[in-house]
């Protein structure tokens, strides 16, 4: 397998964007991305589109972006992991240039989520488990499948609601920091805890917001991307697992599985451990998604993620800096969209390019988590700055 | 934003989806005479809830139906205030999953108490039941 970098990188502005078409919101990283990475768009061998789709009018999205864009004769496909879509378009991306069969190649994330009413679209995601067996019979929400994850931890592990809240207001913070995030303001713990109850535990601030959004890599290989840039980041490892679509098949409740495998592996193919990592985009739909992340990711032992967050250690300049671009709760979570940008804005982070929300960088690792569903997929990618 | 900025599309879908169920048939007529059944493989004895006719562990088609047991207790549960579109005239639900005394763990409505009254470790009881529009179905009541 050859060594492969990211080149370019490009992000939308986050948010409700009826101001543009899939396409056109598709357009805006992908130009960024290109110019970024100082190429031609003809050099680009094959396209992947990360994109759960259902939410907006056209059926193949891929073939639509790729016309507006003006790619002709790539080869091309849509990818679909649920919320983890975007990573998966960069593993395929990342496969196709490791394995020799590119040189250069384009991963793409966008979800156009606001077309559809609210209510559309929280029965859209409540779907998104085992259909006849938790949605049909007794109508299970994205926030209600978390919410059963946050009842266990909580009674287990003496997690609180204000342990959540303080994940929702730090990463509010960063979002403040983040142009191109969905939500531009502060909160504070008040205003989380006395928000509208959705899934009880979980509150409206406790949960991401439904986003339009996209992102966009170039990937090239290493002799490459030497040529093209100064600043390649290096993509060191994914590793990627799964688990029961059925949530009553799981176990204790208390983490996701899938995040525990995917990590190791991913740890093992960069040859790195969770003590090494500078920087971190962790999964936090939810806020008890990202409590439990730290957990997961091997960050801190099992039970004690409430602690981290409260001791501000996942802050900048704290012992990791995690979600520094508002995360998906406050930057927003166009699904397809969030695994790419996630890549992106750890990129940014290792070349120094993240401005007034730069973490510090010590060992020039980073690392991006992205779920998909309830723990159903789980992608783990490890970027470096060097090799 | 004037509202010339975008375009309603005139054009609605309107889906529903005819889920086959030939090879689970016993489950649900054995739900609407009040009976909780699910499926045993007959070559290695994995027991599977929900019931398939094909086993995960062996990959045998062969099965047997059990008696799936009703005694359960609660290991996490929530209360849905937020409903979606196709629930939208319902009140809100608690869902909780329950544990089986000597089975599976089954997802369902809870019954019988608030949110407030429940804890994980509660006493359940697992339910057959039929809905109004004559739809069979499984809740969790508290003891």
């Amino acid at each position: 397998m050859r060594n492969v970098a990211i080149v370019g990188i490009g992000h939308s502005r986050f948010g409700k964007r009826s101001d543009v078409n899939v396409a056109e919101l598709a357009f805006e990283s992908i130009k960024q991305a290109i110019e970024d990475a100082k190429i031609d768009k003809k050099q680009i061998q094959n396209v992947t589109l990360g994109s759960a789709g259902g939410w907006y009018e056209e059926s193949l999205p891929a073939v639509i972006i790729n016309e507006y864009a003006g790619f002709e004769n790539v080869g091309t496909m849509r990818v679909e992991a649920a919320c983890a879509s975007g990573s998966a378009a960069v593993r395929s991306a990342y496969l196709s240039v490791a394995s020799g069969e590119a040189d250069i190649t384009l991963a793409i994330g966008v979800e156009k989520m606001t077309e559809v009413d609210t209510l559309t679209s929280v029965e859209l995601m409540g779907r998104a488990g085992s259909y006849l067996w938790e949605f049909e019979n007794y109508g299970m929400t994205f926030p209600a499948y978390y919410a059963l994850y946050a009842v266990s931890h909580m009674n287990k592990f003496g997690t609180t609601e204000e342990d959540l809240a303080r994940v929702a207001v730090k990463a509010h913070h960063y979002a403040s920091l983040n142009p191109l995030a969905h939500f531009q303001k502060e909160i504070t713990i008040e205003k989380a805890l006395n928000s509208q109850v959705v899934a009880w535990p979980l509150k409206l601030y406790d949960a991401c917001p439904i986003s339009d959004g996209s992102a966009a890599v170039v990937l090239a290989s290493e002799d490459v991307a030497r040529k093209m840039t100064d600043t390649p980041i290096w993509i060191r490892g994914i590793g990627l697992s799964s688990d029961s679509a059925n949530l009553s098949k799981r176990g204790e409740y208390l983490g996701l599985e899938a995040t525990v495998q995917s990590s190791r592996r991913a740890y093992s193919l960069a040859r790195t451990s969770p003590g090494d990592i500078d920087v971190a985009t962790c999964h936090d739909c939810f806020t008890i998604a990202e409590l439990m992340a730290y957990e997961d990711l091997g960050l801190c032992e099992k039970g004690q993620g409430a602690k981290l967050v409260r001791e501000g250690q996942t802050e900048i300049g704290g012992k990791i800096a995690v979600n520094p671009d508002g995360g998906l709760k406050a930057k927003g979570h166009p699904i397809g969209a969030t695994g790419v940008s996630m890549m992106v804005e750890i990129s940014k982070q290792l070349r120094h390019e993240a401005g007034k929300r730069q973490a510090p960088i010590k060992n020039g690792i980073g690392l991006v988590h992205n779920v998909g569903g309830t723990g159903h997929y789980c992608y783990v990618t490890v970027l470096s700055r060097s090799l | 934003m004037s509202n010339e900025d975008s375009l309603p599309s005139r054009r609605t879908l309107s889906l529903r989806f005819n889920i086959a169920i030939s090879k689970t048939k016993e489950f649900w007529a054995a739900l609407r005479e009040g009976k909780l059944i699910t499926t045993k493989c007959t070559s290695c004895g994995k027991v599977t809830f929900p019931p398939q006719a094909d086993c995960p562990n062996c990959m045998s088609s062969g099965h047997e139906w059990i008696d799936l047991g009703t005694d359960a207790v609660l290991v996490t549960f929530t209360n849905v205030q937020i409903t979606p579109t196709s629930f939208v005239n319902h009140d809100p639900y608690i869902v909780g999953i329950g544990r089986l005394a000597d089975g599976p763990n089954v997802l369902a409505w809870v019954e019988g108490a608030t949110v407030e009254q429940l804890r994980p470790g509660d006493r359940l009881r697992l339910e057959a039941r039929v809905s109004p529009e004559g739809n069979p179905y499984y809740v969790f009541v508290k003891n």
